[in-house]
This record gives structure tokens, sequence and C-alpha cells, in this order.
């Protein structure tokens, strides 16, 4: 008999288990568009070849007692048509199952994934393959279809040597880089490490309704990418920024004034694998907080979002992000911390998660500009991807010249949404709307129709 | 594709009303990327199932009262605990239900405070502590509640005034039991009276003009 692998969850991914809530399951969802109606059994064919090869996603999450791990199973993942809400919950203590769900509506292909299993970046790998392989059994006459299971990771750098076993389960990339102290530790001495728990002013905070089920509020924005891309360039600004700077100003015009708090706050991921070449699907990402203060200064969007720009470059500098990893790496392996018991390290982590967030007005979040295998491209349309929220997020993706743009929320209020949109329509900028329904008044809507 | 011409976006799905804005679309309507998931449960009904299940108990409770039986003979320990326990179910569901409005749930306490108290004194075969001691220290208590409140919450005068008259009005009913001799310890009653007259004299002295704006607002025919 061979005994199960199993290994300790990472340091990023302990966050998710103890800030998972009623309302924020911490699941976000990647879906792609192909050209025409997904069929169902194809899927489970192209899911069962793309599962056999990421082992990572055979994972069950157990809890021990000092730790969370991940442990190898034998369970098999079935298909399934979009019939939950969107990111609904997927980690259940008391049952054991899978950390992620492959679901088909219309056109969409959706992976939904627990975020303490992978984050974003690993999470489009796996889409990746899970895409190529259904377009290679959906059009088997297409001769020129390669082995295109390494594309997405040959595309990171340094990646092109490592084997591909290295989607293993054990693969913990915060250890790798961040356990030792690194040499280029004097040169990074002198940059700020950033830190929302020392933040002194007050920031202002959404509030709202609560949807009638606690599921997440999602709307999506498509646009083109060249438009969008434009208006950011035009000011000078990187896209991320800019979009950041318009949905402070969309938060900004949605609320009946700031009152105390006039400062706006976001938590931006940076994808680690960047500046440290990593093929693990595991999370590998650190978080960087940048914030304006609305009344002391231009706060149009193009200054707001230069402002932003300023304070982001330097904290995203792989020197910054290394010594705040280090340091972090260095307090999740101190003796004193290993010895506390897991559910009492759950409660200082809510309770270190509860201060950060009073610290965050929104979240933003960009996966950028996707390239999938040549052979398939034509045949996938517009890529899109949210998260669970505890406060109003926006993540942003773009693919095939088209930029998604997802809110998502766990009020059921829209203004900001309106507010987001309504300004790239007065900039000449078409924008299709997709929302799920959410409220009892939507969904009677529905019915009546 | 359906239009809203407010916000001037095509919107996918079938959508009477735009997802952002509520108003009206024009157009066909094409597929949704979204299916309509039915609500798992709706918190609004659970908190309305909730409200008026209390309340149904809480009634039932006090009215089987009166089949049991009057006076200090009849009433025993359980009696005692039973109305107590329905008593703070009361204050507790209506704290909840007006959370949002201080001014207002002050009065629903006073008035809910009170008539139990009576109801209880009544049950008791009227010894009548309820209006010697209960009622006055209530409405005198609740007085005063009310001006730390105002004072610590800034609230806006139009949000406040008119339950904060009502209070004060409650707080001059014990004249009433101190004209008709219907108390035996006249101090409580006295006090809450007294209490009272200062709170309608420094609210005329420092809000009278915005009193005299909202009255006649509210009271414009």
């Amino acid at each position: 008999m061979t005994r199960r692998k199993w290994v300790r969850l990472d340091n990023a991914s302990n966050i998710f288990l103890a800030a998972r809530s009623e309302t924020d399951t911490k699941v976000f969802r990647l879906s792609a568009e192909l050209d025409h109606h997904v069929d169902p059994q194809l899927l489970q064919v192209a899911l069962d070849i793309t599962y056999d090869r990421f082992t990572l996603y055979h994972a069950v999450l157990r809890r021990a007692i000092f730790w969370y791990y991940l442990q190898d199973s034998d369970l098999r993942p079935t298909v399934t048509p979009d019939n939950q809400p969107t990111c609904a919950p997927i980690y259940d203590a008391d049952r054991t199952g899978l950390l992620f769900r492959v679901m088909y509506h219309q056109n969409r292909i959706i992976l939904e994934i627990f975020h303490a299993l992978s984050d974003g970046t690993g999470a489009l790998w796996f889409l990746t393959d899970l895409v190529t392989e259904y377009i290679r059994s959906r059009y088997p006459q297409q001769p020129d279809i390669e082995d295109t299971s390494t594309a997405q990771l040959i595309a990171q750098p340094g990646a092109a040597d490592e084997n591909i076993a290295a989607r293993d389960l054990a693969v913990d990339s915060f250890a790798q880089y961040f356990r030792r102290p690194s040499t280029t530790d004097e040169r990074a001495a002198e940059v700020e490490v950033e830190s929302s728990l020392t933040t002194t002013t007050k920031v202002f905070q959404v509030t709202g309704t609560r949807t009638p089920d606690y599921r997440t509020r999602a709307v999506e924005l498509t646009a083109s990418a060249n438009d969008v891309l434009t208006l950011a360039k035009a000011e000078g600004v990187s896209m991320t920024m800019y979009l950041t700077a318009l949905f402070f100003e969309a938060i900004r015009r949605s609320s009946d004034g700031f009152g105390r708090s006039r400062t706006l706050a976001a938590t931006i991921p940076v994808n680690l694998r960047q500046f440290f070449p990593s093929v693990s699907p595991r999370n590998f990402f650190a978080t960087v907080r940048v914030e304006h203060t609305y009344g002391e200064g231009p706060d149009d969007i193009a200054s707001v979002g230069r402002q932003l720009e300023q304070q982001f470059r330097p904290k995203a500098s792989p020197e910054a992000l290394g010594k705040k990893l280090r340091r972090l790496t260095r307090v999740e392996r101190s003796p004193l911390l290993r010895v506390v018991p897991r559910p009492l390290k759950d409660v200082i982590l809510r309770g270190l998660n509860w201060a950060n967030n009073r610290g965050l007005t929104v979240s933003v979040s960009n996966l950028g500009r996707v390239t999938l295998p040549e052979a398939i491209e034509s045949h996938v349309g517009a890529m899109a991807f949210h998260v669970s929220a505890v406060r109003p997020q926006m993540c942003v993706m773009s693919h095939a010249g088209l930029l998604t743009i997802s809110f998502t929320s766990p009020f059921i209020e829209t203004d900001h949404i309106k507010e987001f949109a309504r300004y790239l329509t007065d900039q000449g900028i078409a924008v299709t709307v997709a929302a799920a329904r959410v409220t009892e008044f939507e969904l009677a809507e529905e019915l009546e129709s | 594709m359906k239009r809203c011409h407010d916000c001037s976006v095509e919107i996918a799905g079938d959508w009477q009303h735009c997802p952002l804005c509520q108003e009206p679309t024009r157009g066909h309507a094409s597929p949704s990327p979204f299916p309509a998931v039915a609500l798992s449960f709706s918190r609004r009904r659970i908190f309305r199932l909730l409200f008026f299940g209390s309340l149904a108990i809480i009634l039932g409770s006090f009215a089987v009262q009166l089949f049991l039986g009057r006076g200090p003979a009849e009433f025993g320990a359980v009696r005692s605990v039973w109305l107590g326990v329905v008593t703070m179910w009361l204050v507790a569901v209506m704290a909840v239900r007006k959370r949002r409005n201080v001014a207002k749930s002050i009065v629903y306490l006073v008035l809910i405070v009170g008539l139990v108290c009576l109801y209880w004194d009544y049950l008791n075969g009227w010894q009548g502590w309820s209006l010697n001691y209960a009622i006055p220290i209530v409405c005198g208590s609740s007085i005063l509640a009310l001006l730390i409140t105002v004072r610590s919450m800034r609230i806006e005068v139009g949000n406040y005034i008119v339950y904060s008259g009502i209070t004060i009005l409650l707080g001059l009913l014990p004249i009433v039991f101190l004209v008709f001799s219907w108390v035996t310890t006249t101090l409580p009653s006295a006090i809450c009276v007294a209490v009272s007259v200062i709170a309608l004299v420094v609210i005329q002295v420092y809000r009278g003009a915005e009193v005299r704006h909202e009255l006649a607002k509210r009271l414009h025919v």
C-alpha cells in the first residue's frame, strides 16, 4: 500500500481558511467563452485528461492539530451545469471534497476554485489546459494542436527547463524563496515595508444591504480592451492604476459624501512568479496596498491614477516584496507560533484579517491579457474572472480584444458599478453588462418573462 | 440585446430593468451568461417569520394570563418567570426592529414596559406598584436617556423631534396620577413630571426654532 502524499498548507493560503465566512466564501471563478454551446460530455473527457495532469487538484483539505494540510485523494471531478450562485462555498470541514468545480453554461466553461488551493495564475493554467483539451476533442479534424499541456507554464520566465511534475502538491514556492535570508537584503534595507495595519488615517468603507441569501453580487462589464487601454495611455497611467482610480471615483460618486473618512484604499495582489520563477500552481502572490485621500490636491482620475502608480511601483518591486515575504515567512516559521493549535491560529488570523480589512475600501485584481495556445485562440472569446468579496471588488482580465471588468460585492447595491459604466460610456466606449440575479425582485422578474 | 438608455449600456439577459440603475430597459432579450438561481433562503422572510412568530407567542402568553385567574394567591413563581421572559422577548424584538431610529425605539420601549407593568400589577391583584413606581421611573429615565442619546449621537432634529415630543408628553402623564390621587407614593411621579418640564424647557430654549419649523411642516394642512 502506498501512503497518501500530503503537504502543509502554505503561507498565504492559511488566511483564506481563517477569513472565510458565509458572505465571503473565498472562492473565485474563471470563465472562458467559446464560439459554440459547450458539450458537457466532451468537457468531462477534457476534465479527466487535465485532472490527471494536475496532481495538486486531486488534493482535499484536512485539519491537523497545528496546521491545515493538503492530502492526495482518489476523488474524480464531474462537470455540472452552472446551477448555484456564483462563488458558492466549496470547502466544507465536515465533508471532504475536491477544492474546485468545473461547470458549463451556454457557451461558457467555468472553473471555480477555493482560494486556499490555488491563485488566479495557477487556475488559469488549469483552465487553459482544460479548454485546449476540450477544443481538441471538439474539433478533431483540426490537425495542428500540439501538446499544449505546458503552454502556459513555458510562458513563465525561467520555467522552460522545469519538470512538469512540478505541478505537484509538494512545491511551496514561499518556502523555496523566502525561508532563508537573502543576500539582497542589504540592498532592500531602505525599501519601506508597508503594512496596512499601521495605517493612521480612517479609511472610507462601503456599506450596504446584504444579499438575501448571502450570495455574491456579480456584475461584468465588457468593453474593447484597446479603447480602455487608449484611455489609460492618454493619461500616462498603467491600465490597472487607471481602472483603480476610476473605481475610486465611482465609489466617491455613489457615496453620499465621505464624512470624516476621505481616504480610499485598495489592495492589489501581485503575482510573485514574475519575479521569483515558479511553476507551482499553488498560491504564490503578495498584496500591495495603495490609497488616495480626497480633498488634498487634484482628485481627477488621471492624477489619482498617477499618484497610485507612484505608490505601487516601489512596493511591487522584487526587493520590497522579497523583504516583506521573508519577514512574514519568518513569523510563520517562528517556534512560538508553530506550537499554537490550529483553531487558535484561526482566531488570531481572523483578528489580523479583520484589522486589515478596516484599512481597505476596495480590492482590485488584474490578471492582464491572456494568451492562449494558437490553435484554440480563435475558438475562445471573452474570458473573465471574479472573486467572492467582503468589500466591493474589481477583477480585470482581457482576451480576444475584449476587456472584462467584473465587480463583486456582498451588498445588493450597484451604484458604484453604474457610475463606473457611465464614465466609460461617456468617453464613447461601448459597454455590455452581464449580471447575476441576486434580489427577490430581480429573480421574480426572470420568472415573469 | 436589451439596452438601458440612462446608462447607455447593452445588457445581456432578459432584464426588464437595468441591473445598474433599475430604469426600464428596451430592446430584445439575449441569453444571459449567468443562470437565474433561486434563493436558497431569504433573510427578509426569515426575519419576518421570526418577528410574527415571536409576536404571536408573546401576545398569546399575555392573553392566557387572564384565564389563569388574578390575585397574589394565584400568582406563583412560574407565572412571574414566564411574564418576565416574554416581556424581555418583546423588548428585544422591538429593540431590533426599531434599531435604526433610537428616538422611536425609546417611545416603543416606554409604551411596552408601561403597559406590561400595568397589566402585571392588575393580574397580581392591583397593589398599585406600577403607577406608584414603575411608570414614573421608566418615563423619567427614558427622557434622560433621550437627551443623552440626542446629544451624543448628533442626530438631526427632524429625525427625533416628534418621538422626543411623545416621550416628553408621556413623561407628563404622571400629573394625572397626582391630580386624581391614584398614587400613594407621590415622589417618583413628581420627579418624573419635573424632569419632563425641564426637558421641555431645554428643548424650547436650544431647539425652539427647529421644533416650530418641524411642527409647522408635519402639521401642514
